[in-house]
């Protein structure tokens, strides 16, 4: 097969996104295993815990589009889907420091865990920065 | 290889997971310190042991470096056997070091723990290194 085109996916980046997929799988369930039990034990005001819910609901969406944006744009060289990637990643940063920081119960456990997921993130954002650069730079349509 | 889909995942989690554990066990050591002395103990035991335990999960974290590296430079992302070895051990990492938190263990055991499970899969994970970057072997 002649192809002359070097292939400008990035691997780093989509074992990156591969990982962080099924990492935030287990994110979301043990958070929410967690909710049912800060719900229970501790005094919490009906409004804050319904925030917090609410906030873990729309933090599930906003990382799917994120990591699907992602996928799709670094398998396809897309410089678009990828950038959009990028920019869904800073709602998601604010999420994940709001479930690591201001909270209105944090426990341990969801600090590590949060901790992990913005290891990751700072990693993929660096990445997808790189990655963007190299699409834009040599478009071939 | 369609076991390769499930293996890989099912691997980084259950590092995870034992990196969570050993990270949560470091931060509130001060029940499974206090298990392991006697009930009148001195503060220079407890600062004994609780170095003891420190240094204990110290190298348990640098073996996770070790690992973690050689899984993300690809070396031994995709060979079976350390995949299999290392999912079960930290697996059982995770129980144990789970039993080891909540039912207050002493101290001691951590280092059992430590030999089993994480010295383990580290070491085949330094063989791999070599036999890939030293004998240019293909890592698979």
């Amino acid at each position: 097969m002649a192809s002359g085109r070097p292939i400008l996916s990035s691997t780093s980046l989509q074992v990156l996104l591969y990982l962080n997929c099924w990492y935030f799988a287990a994110y979301f369930l043990a958070e929410s295993l967690m909710f049912i039990y800060k719900g229970l034990l501790l005094p919490y005001p009906s409004d804050n815990l319904i925030l917090d819910v609410v906030l873990h609901l729309l933090f599930l969406c906003l990382e799917s589009l994120r990591i699907f944006y992602g996928w799709k744009g670094n398998l396809c060289e897309r410089s678009l889907a990828t950038s959009v990637s990028l920019l869904l990643l800073l709602p998601c940063l604010a999420l994940a420091v709001y479930f690591l920081l201001l909270q209105t119960f944090v426990l341990r456990l969801e600090f590590i865990l949060t901790a992990v997921l913005l290891c990751f993130y700072g990693l993929e954002f660096l990445l997808g920065l790189v990655t963007v650069s190299l699409f834009s730079r040599s478009k071939m349509y | 290889m369609a076991v390769i889909s499930s293996l890989v995942p099912a691997r980084f989690l259950t590092i995870t997971s034992h990196l969570v554990i050993v990270i949560t066990i470091f931060w509130s050591r001060d029940n499974n310190v206090k298990a392991g002395l006697p009930l009148d103990f001195s503060l220079e035991q407890y600062d004994k042991e609780d170095a003891n335990l420190v240094v204990g999960l110290s190298v348990t974290l640098g073996l996770f470096v070790i690992e973690l590296g050689g899984f993300f430079s690809g070396v031994s992302m995709f060979n079976c056997s350390q995949g299999l070895l290392s999912t079960a051990a930290h697996a059982s990492a995770s129980v144990a070091l789970l039993f080891f938190l909540f039912e207050q263990w002493d101290y001691d055991i951590c280092w059992w723990i430590l030999a089993i499970c994480s010295v383990l899969p580290a070491l085949v994970e330094i063989m791999l290194c070599i036999a890939v970057f030293g004998m240019k072997k293909k890592p698979l």
